[in-house]
């Protein structure tokens, strides 16, 4: 087991020998969000209090370096509980505003409130993004009530989104994650999460901060090692999730190269998991369920199709040492002839999924080139299923995202046959048993 | 008579034999160097093709797109076998130029010093053109995918451009290293980027404007046409 330790500066390391140890922990990742971490402050706050009025509790917030003063913000946040109905906040919140070391990216910041929170032996944790403007206390509750009282070790968000909203989850994480490891964990990339702080020192001893996982790769990373590592995992839901709008000409293809990375090395490095689960489960869901209006989303398909209608002519040769000859010439031949008509069935992408994930585990390219190539396939899938869902209710929408995933468990002996060239014997899915930390060993901290 | 056939016949014969006697053990050398020569390049060859197929020579080559590359110019033989069969060729010829040399005779003695101090410089070109080729591939297809990624239109034209420049990069650091008309071919490369880049820069600013100005906006100030992006949420 890696016991080293995450590189704090010099007054992190007072800040924690003065704080000395905590019950709670929720860690805020920033980078220049100065317009929103503050109503993200607050809500922590008054969650805390709230909720968990008699825990020792310590807010971390880890910066990226931000140029418009957001660990400020941080630090002077106040909050007056006069008007919150809070009477008995019995322990005060401590505060630690910390920048973190290594790759750029909210991986990295992650790294150094994991650290944290096994120096100050913290018993529940909970991570919430610093640009959300829809998060409210009840946040913290539902995301730490379940590891303080019920005996979770991890909790994935469920929100209420548009039908538009966060297309790589809908089209990809969602549908492969519950394909491969068996548990029905609707939003895995999420960007807030609960989890115990065995976990936490678990995730800390992976060797994997020099990778995808410090970058966009974090979030699915920690969902499927929760899975892979026997805890137990949950969900809450949150309502709508609306934050700060990206920056629109953010990198695609470099978020869908740091995501689809970190799923396909992750599938190589569980192969012996998933190619013996079968079919899939419901996750509990805690929380109160409710419908709420949610922000519209504009949508360009025609910018969408070209971009794919050009990697179907410029990267021909890359998707044919990419897909087999069988998916590539579907692709080719289910297109449509103008406009923005876009049809990507469903079989159809699995199959390209399920191909891509092959080539990347048998390096048939450099694997940047092999995920970048990928862009504009994503941005046709994403095209057609906006084709298909113009008009629909999210309801209606979330039903075609549960075909999709049906499609992808249903095609997996595809994906196993071609991964290896003898398939495994099927086996029934292991259950999944409550962890002890393994303080001997160096393999596998859950039992 | 006899003293005739004794200076006319004989003489010349004995200095023939003489002769032959001389040349003989080194012709004997020769022929021992040449089947020796013979016998290690073909045992040479053979290994050095084995070892590559064993280590996945072939697999890697396929990846790099080596290949492909072969078969397009018409060669069917895969590569370990080309590279066995090079490594068998060379040791021939050096055998041979080492056998010439046994027969001892200057002018062949000197045509065989001149090629062997030329093969260092051969050896340096041939590494200089190959690593050429492999970064030009490398190059050119990270080239397409960012700029098919970018939406930009001449994605194949500019991914063109690359392999092409790197190649000939390549090749006239290659020429550069043979002494081929060393003057010539940096002259040569300097005026012909700088003309390429001169055009493109007019071309650019001439018939592009309207692109060369929305690139800076949206570079230096950040702004950007309206509905000309979505604004779908990815993650």
């Amino acid at each position: 087991m890696n016991t080293s330790l995450t590189p704090l500066t010099a007054a992190t390391e007072t800040r924690l020998e003065e704080v000395n140890s905590t019950e709670i922990l929720v860690g805020i990742p920033s980078y220049n969000n100065a317009d929103t971490v503050g109503h993200v402050v607050r809500a922590v706050s008054v969650g805390l209090a709230k909720h968990f009025p008699g825990c020792r509790a310590v807010l971390v917030n880890s910066d990226g370096g931000s140029s418009d003063g957001t660990p400020a913000i941080v630090a002077r946040t106040a909050v007056d509980f006069q008007y919150l109905f809070i009477g008995d906040q019995q322990s005060i919140l401590h505060r630690i505003v910390t920048p973190y070391h290594g790759i750029p990216g909210k991986g990295s910041a992650f790294r150094t409130i994991f650290e944290i929170a096994r120096r100050l032996k913290a018993r529940a944790c909970a991570v919430v993004d610093a640009d959300l403007r829809s998060i409210s206390p009840e946040w913290i509750e539902l995301l730490l009530r379940p590891i303080m009282e019920e005996g979770y070790d991890y909790v994935a968000p469920y929100y209420l989104r548009h039908k538009y909203d966060g297309t790589i989850t809908n089209s990809l994480a969602y549908p492969l994650t519950r394909a491969l490891y068996g548990q029905r964990i609707r939003q895995p990339i999420g960007g807030e999460f609960g989890f115990s702080g065995a976990l936490a020192a678990h995730y800390l001893d992976q060797h994997v901060w020099e990778s995808e996982v410090a970058r966009f790769g974090i979030d699915i990373w920690m969902t499927t090692e929760a899975i892979a590592s026997g805890a137990r995992v949950c969900q809450s839901f949150l309502g709508a999730k609306i934050h700060n709008p990206k920056d629109p000409a953010a990198d695609l293809s470099g978020m869908l190269m740091q995501v689809m990375g970190a799923l396909f090395a992750l599938m190589e490095q569980h192969e012996d998991l998933w190619s013996r689960q079968e079919g899939s489960r419901p996750v509990p869901l805690f929380g109160f369920p409710y419908e709420v209006g949610v922000e519209p989303v504009h949508v360009n398909m025609e910018r969408m199709v070209s971009h794919f209608r050009q990697g179907l002519t410029d990267l021909e040769p890359i998707w044919r040492q990419i897909l087999t000859d069988d998916t590539f010439t579907q692709l080719r031949d289910t297109q449509g002839t103008s406009g923005d008509d876009c049809r990507i069935p469903d079989e159809l992408w699995v199959r390209i999924v399920y191909d891509a994930a092959t080539a990347y585990r048998n390096r048939i390219m450099p694997r940047d080139h092999l995920l970048k190539a990928l862009t504009p396939l994503y941005l046709g899938r994403t095209a057609s299923f906006v084709h298909a869902t113009q008009g629909l209710t999210s309801t209606e929408a979330e039903q075609k995202i549960e075909a999709l995933c049906h499609t992808f468990e249903r095609m997996k002996p595809y994906l196993i046959e071609h991964w290896q060239p003898t398939p495994p014997q099927s086996i029934a899915p292991a259950p999944l048993h409550h962890m002890t930390i393994d303080v001997g060993g160096d393999h596998g901290y859950l039992h | 008579m006899d003293t005739f056939i004794n200076q006319a016949l004989l003489k010349p014969l004995e200095l023939l034999g003489l002769q032959v006697l001389n040349v003989l053990p080194n012709v004997l050398a020769m022929g021992i160097i040449l089947l020796g020569g013979l016998f290690t390049a073909w045992a040479s060859g053979s290994f050095v093709e084995r070892l590559l197929r064993v280590i996945g020579f072939d697999r890697l080559c396929d990846r790099l797109g080596m290949n492909a590359a072969l078969l397009r110019g018409g060669v069917k033989t895969d590569p370990s076998r080309l590279v066995g069969r090079s490594i068998y060729w060379t040791v021939l010829v050096l055998a041979s130029i080492a056998a010439l040399g046994a027969l001892n005779l200057t002018p062949i003695n000197q045509f065989a010093q001149s090629l062997l101090a030329y093969v260092p410089h051969l050896v340096t070109a041939a590494v200089i053109l190959l690593a050429g080729y492999f970064l030009s591939n490398f190059v050119s297809r990270a080239v397409l995918i960012a700029a098919v990624n970018a939406g930009l239109p001449p994605a194949r034209l500019i991914a063109t451009c690359s392999r092409w420049g790197v190649q000939a990069l390549a090749g006239a650091m290659a020429l550069e290293q043979l002494g081929i008309a060393q003057h010539i071919v940096v002259v040569g490369f300097g005026i012909t980027w700088g003309g390429i880049v001169l055009a493109a820069a007019i071309a650019f600013g001439l018939g592009a404007t309207d692109l060369a100005k929305g690139f800076l906006e949206r570079r230096l100030v950040g702004r950007s046409k309206p509905g000309a992006v979505d604004d779908l949420h990815h993650l």
